[in-house]
């Protein structure tokens, strides 16, 4: 019996492997795309954890736009497929969720949703040289490979943007920062929003982290005296401190915020008119929107999935699968099986070749148009969000 | 001025930590286990007053319901899921806590998504006191953190359960040969480590109105921290870790260099406390036996 | 003819197995090919595999309980794969850089698990396991804070990638080592005095074991072996952060030691390799809204298996219905550093030796033997 299971228990394990791997076995740089009959746009994004939301959004965005061009008839009579993968924000999994996309016969993507991953992800599609559009990782490293484009306005912009406006308005006089110091977003704000600072304008930097996003009270009572606070995070910890500072800030101070503001008026359960503050934020996408394009997004979206995802990542998803298709539309891409190799390059081709993404719903309804660096050349808006209060 | 400032506000998170730890101290002190479903059992509070603040519109309501809610969650996860396991390795109990964690977070984001819930509830606002601004719910949960920690303390040294939870912790063979039945015993520590739960999970919302399905684990493993440099399984020491913990975080947030390493700073003084004194701050010595 | 007898085969079947499946992907590799993503899933696996294993050493054989693993490997990954990207511009990204950096980046987990393994001289169980915790985070913290040029800051390192098809080949021949060593280790007599403080440390301390010294061994030779993971994770990946480190994946690796069977090594191969493989598929399979249900159906499996497996109440029908029984020569008894009678056992109940009833009078012994001494459990 002994010897007889040995051999077995050795001759299933290797059988088992053989046939786990058989069944995966092919070319080694196979042409995956050659049985495609829809174009495939690949994501990868937070589908689970804490960051769900937003990676929910980008996939509920961007399938929106592919039903809707769908609807309309696809390119050329070819429809388009929406491949999401979750990769709970975890650079461990982009690899595995890159290459099965790739498989699945991935023409062109949306990139990763966070910057983290994406950072991953410009490494990867580079080596195969797949393109990218992403629509909400804004780190400034994301597009530096030339297979690389952002939807998003980069970080250090962002940082840049805030500062020229801080010099302009607020000479000689000292002004608060909190931001998130191991988060690659703010932290990448921040940096550049300092380089870029005048030696005029004093600061005080205040900081938390991820595993303190409970309380802020420390940080507010450095701010206390600060009629202008810089902040480069995301709207939940900046309701919270909003929350929290109230009657500690005073009432005439300005929360200014970068795209990471984005819905925080519409935040279940905070109340953007108990703030006394004014609250501002420099975007590309008015969640307010009652005309134009942005409105019919924002109604089109709600009907289809509610607003508890409905954000700026999501527009700007629906604006990234609308730029591709235009994009491919202007290069009269024909042939359902090009290989993700080939249409790369028309569609750098395209984007550096002064392509202009009409009627988008975020950039204020202006053209949208890329710099051979791979960011975004768009209109930025500065929205004050809530007035202070008289 | 400022360094009181700074000192008050470390009470006031601290709080926070120390209601957590008064929990977990608990349960560890008594089932000798290391409940790492805690944190998430202070979700689950959020999300049910959350629930039935909506519902109801009385803030009264909701907590009670909340606290009863995670009393029973707290049982039934007891029952179902450790209480099979009594006698079992620590590590086995450990994993299971860790798998009952897991399964918390993902059923709360199957039934609420993950978008953050905000949650207002008992705004009291903010008091001058000697030209200290002061917000109430500060004042509110140190109260509420005192008057816990020494009513648990004259409930385990005054009562019959008490003295039978005293008993338990020491050796389980003997307290069931005197007669006492330990499973009640256990179901009891559960019990009233849940519903402490749930009122961290209400002074959380006061301090914090963001709800995600995330929101107790990193809080718990801080409140563990504090309970462990408090001594665990010592009722006041919990508290005083809770307190300390809070006020090094606020002392190491108010400097700039450091401000970024606060988490790393905050376990190394755990390593530092715990090399110095291996039982924590008020935890008791036990001399080991061959 | 009677060596080939005393030649104890089943020692070495692991490394066979490990060697023939890593010959035949190999092979498989030169002449068909493998696709991309079962190259990533492998690298995975043999990342797994090195961790559980080098943290089945603390966890099963000294018997203490680590949350930290995953630090280890960032320290690894981190300084490994800082001096990869130095290495870089002169040696390129070939073996020798390789070699090089792995043997930094052990080095320097084997550092820290010095550092990490003094506390653990003091502290035991639960202590100890929030003082790894608690070291994983400060790693954590303290890399993800660091500026952009010298590690990377919060975006993480960039770490130049090792050629993608023939790396898994060297993470084969990484966790054939990591076995050599720690199943040499564990078959020497270092590894009986390492069972023996499990077991029994105020005994073994009397027995004249060096108590301070195997502890320290075992947490170096398992950080060691963390931070080759580490550097092998490194090379897999274009970015290092250390923000994937964090102590959910020191759980992860736990999840897998415990499933896999708590001191048995085989168990760690298999399971580590499996769980991969799983939460990979289950990840592809379960998109969209369905991802959620991975991370429900994990922990609830979790749940039935530990308590299927460790219930005292569920021993008989264990016994009864055990699935693993015919494979159990194989799978569980080839490690004579544990006690064969003891060792379906003390996954579920410390096996303590009574000292205290051997040296008195009046207790039989052989009678005593059977019942472990439960007041210790709370040490």
């Amino acid at each position: 019996m002994s010897k007889f299971s040995k051999v077995l228990c050795l001759t299933l394990a290797l059988a088992m492997v053989c046939v786990c791997f058989a069944g995966c076995g092919g070319a080694k740089a196979g042409n995956y795309t050659a049985k495609n009959t829809e174009f495939v746009i690949g994501m990868s994004g937070p589908l689970t954890g804490p960051a769900a939301i937003y990676g929910i959004g980008v996939k509920n965005g961007a399938q929106l736009a592919v039903d809707e061009i769908n609807e309309q008839g696809g390119l050329n009579g070819i429809k388009f497929k929406l491949e999401a993968t979750d990769d709970m924000h975890d650079t461990k999994k982009v690899s595995t969720n890159y290459s099965s996309l790739l498989e699945k016969g991935m023409q062109v993507s949306l990139g990763c949703v966070t910057s983290a991953p994406c950072a991953e992800w410009t490494d990867l599609s580079h080596e195969d040289n797949v393109f990218f559009l992403t629509p909400s990782a804004s780190n400034d490293d994301i597009p530096k490979y030339e297979n690389g484009y952002q939807m998003c306005f980069a970080d250090g912009n962002q940082g840049i943007v805030a500062a020229e406006y801080v010099n302009d308005n607020f000479k000689g006089q000292t002004i608060g920062i909190f931001y998130k110091s191991d988060d690659n977003y703010s932290a990448g704000i921040y940096n550049k929003f300092k380089d870029s600072l005048s030696k005029d304008v004093k600061t005080i930097d205040t900081v938390f982290t991820a595993a303190n996003e409970t309380s802020f009270d420390e940080q507010i009572n450095k701010l206390k005296d600060c009629k202008f606070i810089f902040m480069p995070i995301y709207y939940t910890p900046a309701s919270i401190f909003m929350t929290q500072a109230k009657g500690i800030i005073a009432d005439d101070a300005v929360y200014y915020g970068c795209d990471g503001f984005d819905g925080i008026d519409k935040a279940e359960g905070f109340d953007i008119t108990s703030i006394p503050q004014e609250v501002s934020m420099l975007s590309h996408f008015d969640s307010n929107a009652t005309e134009g394009v942005a409105a019919d997004f924002i109604k089109k979206y709600t009907d289809a999935f509610g607003t508890e995802t409905l954000n700026q990542f999501a527009a700007s998803a629906y604006d990234c699968v609308y730029a591709l298709y235009g994009a491919m539309k202007k290069a009269d891409v024909k042939d359902v099986t090009i290989s993700a190799s080939d249409l790369s390059d028309i569609l750098q081709k395209e984007f550096t070749g002064g392509y202009a993404f009409e009627n988008g719903v975020t950039g204020g309804g202006e053209p949208i148009t890329w710099e051979s660096t791979g960011y975004v050349n768009k209109k930025a808006i500065k929205f004050i969000i809530k007035e202070m209060d008289k | 001025m400022d360094f009181i400032t700074t000192l008050i506000n470390g009470l006031s998170i601290g709080g926070i930590y120390a209601m957590i730890a008064l929990g977990y101290t608990m349960v560890y002190g008594i089932a000798k286990m290391l409940n790492f479903a805690h944190g998430d059992i202070i979700m689950v509070g959020g999300y049910t007053i959350y629930v039935f603040l909506n519902m109801t519109g009385h803030p009264a309501i909701a907590i009670i319901t909340a606290i009863i809610f995670c009393l029973i969650l707290g049982v039934t996860i007891e029952k179902v899921a450790y209480k099979p396991l009594r006698g079992a390795s620590p590590l086995a109990v450990l994993i299971t806590a860790i798998g009952v964690s897991y399964l918390l977070q993902s059923l709360a984001q199957i039934i609420f998504g993950s978008a953050p819930k905000m949650v207002t509830i008992f705004n009291f606002g903010t008091k001058n006191i000697g030209g200290l601004r002061i917000q109430i719910s500060t004042i509110v949960t140190l109260i509420a953190t005192i008057i816990v920690m020494i009513a648990l303390s004259l409930f385990v040294k005054f009562t019959k359960m008490g003295r039978a939870m005293i008993a338990t912790s020491e050796d389980k063979d003997a307290t069931q040969l005197m007669g006492i039945n330990v499973n009640g015993v256990i179901t009891v520590t559960f019990a009233i480590g849940s519903s402490l739960a749930a009122i961290a999970g209400l002074f959380y919302l006061m301090k914090s109105p963001s709800l995600t399905n995330t929101l107790g684990s990193m809080p718990g493993i801080k409140a563990f921290t504090a309970a462990v440099i408090g001594g665990i399984g010592s009722i006041p020491g919990a508290m005083l870790g809770g307190f300390l913990l809070g006020i090094v975080e606020c002392i190491s947030y108010s400097i700039p260099v450091i401000a970024p390493y606060t988490d790393a700073i905050e376990f190394l003084i755990l390593i530092v406390i715990l090399l110095v004194r291996p039982t924590g701050i008020l935890g008791k010595k036990r001399r080991e036996k061959v | 003819m009677s060596k080939l007898k005393g030649f104890k085969w089943k020692y070495y079947i692991n490394y066979a197995v490990v060697f023939v499946v890593g010959l035949i992907l190999t092979l498989m590799s030169f002449t068909v090919g493998l696709e991309q993503s079962t190259i990533y899933l492998l690298e995975k696996m043999l990342i797994a595999i090195i961790l559980a294993v080098s943290l089945n050493l603390v966890v099963g054989f000294l018997g203490e309980l680590s949350l930290g693993h995953a630090g280890f490997m960032c320290v690894g990954a981190y300084l490994g794969g800082k001096i990869s990207l130095i290495l870089a511009d002169k040696l390129g990204t070939g073996p020798l850089s390789l070699i090089i950096s792995l043997t930094v980046g052990g080095l320097c987990a084997a550092i820290c698990g010095v550092i990490i393994g003094l506390p653990a001289l003091r502290l035991k169980g639960d202590y100890l396991a929030i003082v790894t915790l608690g070291f994983g985070e400060i790693v954590k913290s303290i890399f993800q804070n660091t500026s952009k040029e010298s590690f990377g800051g919060a975006l993480g390192l960039d770490t130049p990638r090792y050629d993608k098809y023939t790396l898994f080949i060297f993470g084969f021949a990484l966790v054939l080592l990591t076995l050599a060593v720690v199943q040499n280790l564990m078959r020497s007599k270092h590894g009986r005095a390492i069972t023996s403080i499990r077991d029994n440390e105020i005994a073994a301390r009397a027995t004249g074991i060096n108590v301070t010294k195997y502890k320290l061994m075992a947490f170096t030779v398992s950080a060691f072996f963390a931070g080759i993971a580490g550097v092998l994770y490194s090379f897999s990946n274009f970015k290092v952060n250390s923000y994937t480190f964090g102590y959910n994946y020191s759980i992860e690796i736990l999840v897998m030691v415990v499933l896999g069977g708590i001191g048995s090594i085989n168990g760690s191969i298999i399971s580590a390799a499996l769980i991969t493989f799983l939460n990979t598929k289950l990840a592809t399979i379960l998109t969209g809204d369905k991802a959620v249900l991975q991370n429900l159906f994990y922990a609830v499996i979790l749940i039935i298996i530990v308590i299927y497996n460790n219930s005292p109440a569920l021993k008989g029908f264990r016994e009864k219905y055990d699935l693993k029984k015919m494979f159990s020569r194989v799978v569980k008894h080839n490690d004579p550093s544990v006690i064969r009678d003891d060792q379906g056992k003390w996954a579920r109940i410390p096996t303590k030796i009574p000292m205290d009833e051997i040296l008195s009078t009046d207790v039989q012994p052989n009678q005593s033997t059977l019942k472990p001494d439960k007041s210790k459990e709370d040490k």
